[in-house]
């Protein structure tokens, strides 16, 4: 049992040791490398892409053990009744999850008049935010006019 | 306090500078982190880069536009939102007045 028990401990500690390593490489993303891209050039002209990125990851790791009696001899219903055999056991587990995005903000030319920086719109965003605003804006004009 | 900095993180970071021909480009990022016991969340946004040309610095601000006009839509219903609740709410007191 207490063999065992040390088995489990060891495989937990080793466990939470690696996802511990792994959420440390996870802040390597709060450099500017992760943002600016790898200048591309063409012709005279030179390209870096920038993103806006996050990264959120988590972890756990969990253990337990218990023992147990075993079966009855005969169901004499007396609370101290006899049991025959006895039981024990260990265990235990883990788990982890994350979620990344990235999503393009401007590209940044380079040319030989100069540097200029030039935005990345996204409409489909804009489109959600407009009409989730025109939708509250609705749904609170009829309830004024409701009363 | 200092516990809740080590924590949460609000830094802006200068990379490092790479050179285009005669013109140095050094990008600048902003970024939130913040550890936990068991994980962990960074957002990592650009906010300029300054650019070296015969001897003069430039900074060019990196504008997210797609942001600013979602934030801008939003607080225009929020505003929207207060403004008829404030309405509402004076139209039931004059009416029980």
């Amino acid at each position: 049992m207490s063999e065992d028990l040390d088995k489990v401990v060891a495989a937990a500690e080793k466990s939470q040791k690696w996802a511990a390593e792994v959420v440390e490489k996870l802040f390597d993303v709060a450099q500017p490398s992760s943002v600016y891209a790898e200048p591309v050039t063409a012709g005279d002209q030179t390209i870096i892409t920038a993103s806006e990125v996050s990264v959120g990851m988590g972890f756990g790791i969990g253990m337990g053990g218990g023992e147990g009696r075993g079966v009855p001899k005969g169901d004499t219903g007396e609370e101290e009744a006899e049991f025959e055999g006895e039981g024990s056991g260990l265990g235990g587990g883990g788990g982890g999850g994350g979620a990344s995005l990235a999503r393009p903000v401007a590209v940044i030319s380079v040319r030989p008049e100069g540097v200029q920086v030039e935005p990345v719109v996204d409409p489909t965003k804009i489109a959600i935010a407009l009409f989730t605003t025109l939708g509250t804006m609705f749904f609170m004009l009829s309830r004024m006019r409701k009363g | 306090m200092s516990k809740l900095k080590d924590l949460v993180q609000w830094q802006t970071i200068s990379g490092e500078a790479v050179r285009v021909g005669d013109i140095a480009l050094t990008p600048q990022s902003q970024a939130l982190t913040i550890r936990l016991p068991k994980g962990g969340f960074v957002w990592n946004r650009p906010v300029a880069v300054l650019v070296e040309r015969d001897g003069q610095m430039e900074r060019v601000p990196v504008v997210d536009v797609t942001r600013i006009a979602q934030l801008t839509l939003l607080g225009l219903g929020f505003v929207f939102f207060a403004v008829t609740l404030m309405l509402s709410v004076r139209k039931r007191r004059d009416g029980n007045e």
